[in-house]
C-alpha cells in the first residue's frame, strides 16, 4: 500500500495567455472505497496565488492551515503581498523541513506574478514531496493521475491560450485523466486566474 | 547478511522475463484500420537498437502489435505467422479477422502458466469490410474495440484516445451528433500527436514511428498516396490495400 | 587477498562480503548438493566481460578481450572469446565460458551437419543468428539458461549484418552493439562515431575506433584485460586477429583525489 495513494485526487495547473488555470478531482477515498465526493484539493492563498495539495488527505488539511498561517506571517511581518514565485519557494522549504519525515503531499500551484512594469505574469509551478521545485512554462501535474494526465495535457495544450479556452484544456485535460483513475474522479472542479478576475467553475464529471 | 545471521540465505533465481518498452496503438475507421508502434528497443536504461519493429503484416487484412518482453514477442508473431500459413495450406484462403482474434486468444491462454509476457493488439478489415481492433492481455482475454493503446506509455495515450477518438466528456454542438468513425486523415493525425506526446514524457518510446494502414477492398484510400515516404505493401490493388508510413520520433 | 583457505578455489559472491570477511564458524553450512534434487538455476561462474562490434565500409568488425574471470580474480588470461562458424560469420560470447563453449560445439556440429549435405549451401550469419537465438529462447523457456550475450556478425552476398542475442532469447540489430559494460561505456563512443556512417567508414578507422573504446573499457571494467582480439568480415571472408596489446598511461591517477586512501 502507498501511502501516496491512499486517498487519490489530482491536481493540475496550466499557462495561458495572461491567465493561469488549476483544476482538481473533487475525490476522497480509503484506498478503493470512495468516501466524499465533494473533498477541495484546490486552496485560495492570496487574491492571486492559488495552491493545489494532492495526496494524503490529512495532510491537505494541515497544510492548508500551515500555509494559511506562513502567508499571513508573512503578508504582516513583510506589510507587503506576496508574489507566486515567493510562495513556491515558501512551499519547498516547508516541506524540504520535514526531509526525512515528510508531507505525503505534491502541491502544485499557480498564480500571476507581478513583474517591476506593474504588469501580470502568469506562473505555475510544482513540486515533489519533499519540497523539489519545477518550474514549468507549460503545465504541472500531481496525484494519482499524473501519468494520464501528463498524455493528455502534452496532447491537448498549446500557448498562449485565452482565459476561455485555457479553461476548456484544463478541464478536458483533467476529465478524461481522471477517468482513467480508478483514484481520481467523483466530480472535478476548475480555476481561472485572470489580471481582474478569478472564474471558478464545478465540473460534472462521471462517479464511477 | 551482514549481521552474520543466515536467516535467509542468498539465492539469485533466473528471471525468464524483462520488459523491452515502447508502445503500441490502434485505430479503427468505418472502412479503414490504422496500426502503429514506435521502435525503440530498450532494457532497463539503455536503449538496445532505435529500430526493432513491434508491428507485422500477417495477411492482406491483418496487422499484428506486439509489446512488452521482446522475445516472446517475436516467437509469438512467429507461431502465428505459421498457423495462418498451415490454415492458407488447409482452406486455400486467408484467415478472417475474427477468426485470427481467436486463433491468439487460444495461443495465448495454451501458455496460461508460462504466459507470453506480452500485449497484443490486431487490427484489420472484417470480413464485412469494416475496420477492426481487437485488443488482448498476456493470458488471452480479448475483445472488439474501436481503439486501443498498449505498452510503457498505454496510461499516458490511452486517455487522450478517450477525448479524441471516442469524444469523451465532449458535447457536440446543439443539433449535431459526434461522428462514429473519423476520417484517415483525422486519425492519423491523432497517432502521430500521441506517439510524440508520448516520447516527450515516457523515456521508453520514441527513436521511428511505424504506422500500417489497411483499406478495406473497393474502398477509397482517402489520399494516403499523397502522403510524404508513404509505401504500398499489397501486392494486388483491386484487393484490400496495406501501406506503411515511417515516420521520426525524437532520439533523446 | 582472502584470508580464509574455505573460501579458496570457490567464486566468490560480490554482492555479499565481497572481501571474504567473515570467518569460517559464522559461514553458512555446506549444503549436500543434490538436497533440493536437481537445479536448474544457475549463475555464471568462469565469464568473460564486454563484447564490441560495429558495421563499416566492407562489413562487420568486432572485438574482445582475452580474459576469462573466476568471480574478482583474472584466471585464464588466452582465452578466445571470438569463433568464426562457416566461412562468413563470427560469433563473440561474454557471459559464461563453458556455455559459450557449448554453443561453439553446437554450432560446429552444425557447420558440418549443413556441409555433408554436399547440396552447395552453407550457412550465413542471418541464419546463424536466427539458429542461435532459438537455442538461445529455447534453454530459457525450460529455465535452463545459456547464461550469454552473444553478438553475431558476418558479411555475405554483398550484404553486412550484425546482430545480438541473449539468455532470454532477446534479440536485435543495430549498426553498432555492445555486451555487459561496453553497453554503457563503448556504446556511446561507438554510436557517435559509426550510426549513420556506417558505408563511409574504412576498416583502419574502424579498427581504430574499436581500439580506443578497448582502452577506455580496460581503464573502467575491473573484469577486463589489456589483450584483445578484432575479428574482420568482409566479402574476404573472416579473419581473426592476433592477440593486440593496449597500451596504457596510469601517470594522472596519481592526481586523482576524493576517493580512495589518501590522506589529503
Amino acid at each position: 500500500m502507498s501511502i501516496m495513494e491512499y486517498n487519490g485526487g489530482s491536481v493540475i495547473a496550466m499557462v495561458g495567455k495572461d491567465c493561469v488555470a488549476i483544476a482538481s478531482d473533487l475525490r476522497l477515498g480509503n484506498q478503493a472505497l470512495g468516501i466524499s465526493s465533494n473533498f477541495q484539493k484546490i486552496f485560495q492563498m492570496t487574491d492571486r496565488i492559488f495552491l493545489g495539495l494532492p495526496g494524503l488527505a490529512t495532510d491537505v488539511t494541515t497544510l492548508k492551515e500551515t500555509f494559511r498561517y506562513r502567508v499571513n506571517m508573512y503578508t504582516i511581518k513583510e506589510e507587503r503581498e506576496l508574489e507566486p514565485e515567493t510562495f513556491a519557494h515558501m512551499v519547498s522549504s516547508a516541506l524540504y523541513e520535514r526531509r526525512f519525515g515528510p508531507y505525503f503531499i505534491e502541491p502544485v500551484m499557480c498564480g500571476l506574478q507581478k513583474t517591476h512594469t506593474g504588469e501580470y505574469k502568469p506562473f505555475i509551478a510544482a513540486t515533489d514531496l519533499i519540497g523539489c521545485l519545477n518550474f514549468a512554462k507549460d503545465f504541472v501535474v500531481a496525484g494519482t493521475a499524473s501519468t494520464k494526465l501528463y498524455g493528455v495535457a502534452e496532447g491537448l495544450w498549446e500557448p498562449d491560450l485565452e482565459p476561455e479556452d485555457l479553461f476548456e484544456t484544463c478541464a478536458q485535460t483533467l476529465l478524461n485523466a481522471v477517468d482513467r483513475d480508478a483514484y481520481s474522479g467523483w466530480g472535478a472542479e476548475v480555476y481561472v486566474l485572470t489580471k481582474d478576475k478569478v472564474i471558478r467553475r464545478t465540473l460534472k464529471g462521471r462517479m464511477d | 547478511m551482514p549481521d552474520g545471521s543466515f536467516a535467509h540465505p542468498q539465492q539469485r533465481q533466473f528471471n525468464p522475463y524483462t520488459d523491452n518498452g515502447g508502445t503500441i496503438l490502434a485505430i479503427a475507421g468505418a472502412d479503414f484500420t490504422v496500426i502503429a508502434g514506435d521502435t525503440r528497443q530498450s532494457e532497463g536504461y539503455s536503449i538496445q537498437t532505435r529500430y526493432a519493429p513491434k508491428v507485422f503484416r500477417l495477411t492482406d487484412r491483418a496487422v499484428l502489435a506486439v509489446n512488452g518482453f521482446a522475445a516472446d514477442g517475436n516467437m509469438f508473431v512467429k507461431k502465428v505467422k505459421q498457423r495462418l500459413e498451415w490454415y492458407r495450406h488447409a482452406h486455400a484462403k486467408d484467415m478472417p479477422l475474427r477468426a485470427i482474434a481467436r486463433l491468439i486468444q487460444t495461443m495465448l491462454y495454451a501458455q496460461r502458466f508460462f504466459p507470453y509476457y506480452v500485449y497484443n493488439i490486431l487490427g484489420g478489415i472484417e470480413e464485412d469490410g469494416s475496420g477492426a481492433v481487437y485488443s488482448f492481455d498476456p493470458v488471452g482475454s480479448y475483445e472488439r474495440e474501436a481503439c486501443r493503446a498498449a505498452g510503457a506509455a498505454q496510461s499516458l495515450v490511452q486517455p487522450f484516445l478517450d477525448n479524441q477518438i471516442y469524444f469523451k466528456n465532449q458535447k457536440a454542438a446543439p443539433g449535431t451528433s459526434h461522428p462514429t468513425h473519423l476520417p484517415l486523415s483525422d486519425v492519423l493525425s491523432i497517432v502521430i500527436d500521441s506517439f510524440t506526446s508520448a516520447t516527450e514524457r515516457h523515456i521508453e518510446v520514441g527513436d521511428g514511428l511505424e504506422i500500417y494502414v489497411v483499406v478495406a477492398r473497393g474502398r477509397s484510400p482517402q489520399g494516403i498516396e499523397g502522403i510524404r515516404g508513404v509505401q504500398e505493401l499489397s501486392a494486388q490493388p483491386n484487393g484490400d490495400r496495406t501501406f506503411i508510413l515511417r515516420r521520426e520520433l525524437k532520439k533523446d | 587477498m582472502d584470508h580464509f583457505p574455505t573460501n579458496w578455489g570457490r567464486p566468490r559472491n560480490d554482492a555479499f562480503d565481497a572481501y571474504g570477511t567473515y570467518p569460517i564458524h559464522q559461514r553458512a553450512p555446506v549444503k549436500d548438493t543434490f538436497a533440493e534434487g536437481v537445479q536448474h538455476t544457475q549463475q555464471p561462474i568462469v565469464t568473460g566481460t564486454s563484447v564490441l562490434a560495429i558495421q563499416y565500409k566492407d562489413g562487420i568488425m568486432m572485438a574482445a578481450d582475452n580474459l576469462a574471470s573466476y568471480g574478482s580474480l583474472a584466471r585464464f588470461k588466452d582465452v578466445r572469446r571470438l569463433h568464426a562458424v562457416g566461412t562468413s560469420t563470427v560469433i563473440g560470447a561474454s557471459g559464461d565460458m563453458s556455455d559459450f563453449q557449448a554453443i561453439q560445439s553446437i554450432l560446429d556440429d552444425l557447420v558440418t551437419d549443413e556441409f555433408t549435405h554436399g547440396d552447395g549451401h552453407d550457412l550465413g550469419p542471418a541464419e546463424v543468428h536466427e539458429y542461435l537465438s532459438r537455442v538461445m529462447y529455447a534453454r530459457r523457456s525450460k529455465i535452463n539458461p545459456l547464461w550469454n550475450s552473444l553478438l553475431v556478425g558476418g558479411f555475405r552476398d554483398g550484404k553486412r549484418f550484425l546482430g545480438y542475442v541473449d539468455l532470454l532469447g532477446t534479440t536485435y540489430s543495430a549498426p553498432s552493439i555492445a555486451t555487459g559494460y561496453g553497453a554503457y561505456i563503448a556504446i556511446p563512443l561507438l554510436r557517435a562515431a559509426v550510426d549513420g556512417k556506417q558505408d563511409q567508414l574504412t576498416e583502419e578507422n574502424a579498427k581504430k575506433i574499436l581500439h580506443e573504446c578497448m582502452r577506455v573499457l580496460f581503464y573502467r571494467d575491473a573484469r577486463s584485460l589489456d589483450k584483445y582480439q578484432i575479428a574482420t568480415v568482409s566479402a574476404a571472408g573472416v579473419t581473426i586477429s592476433d592477440q593486440i596489446q593496449i597500451e596504457t598511461a596510469w601517470g594522472f591517477a596519481e592526481g586523482i583525489r576524493g576517493y580512495g586512501a589518501q590522506t589529503q
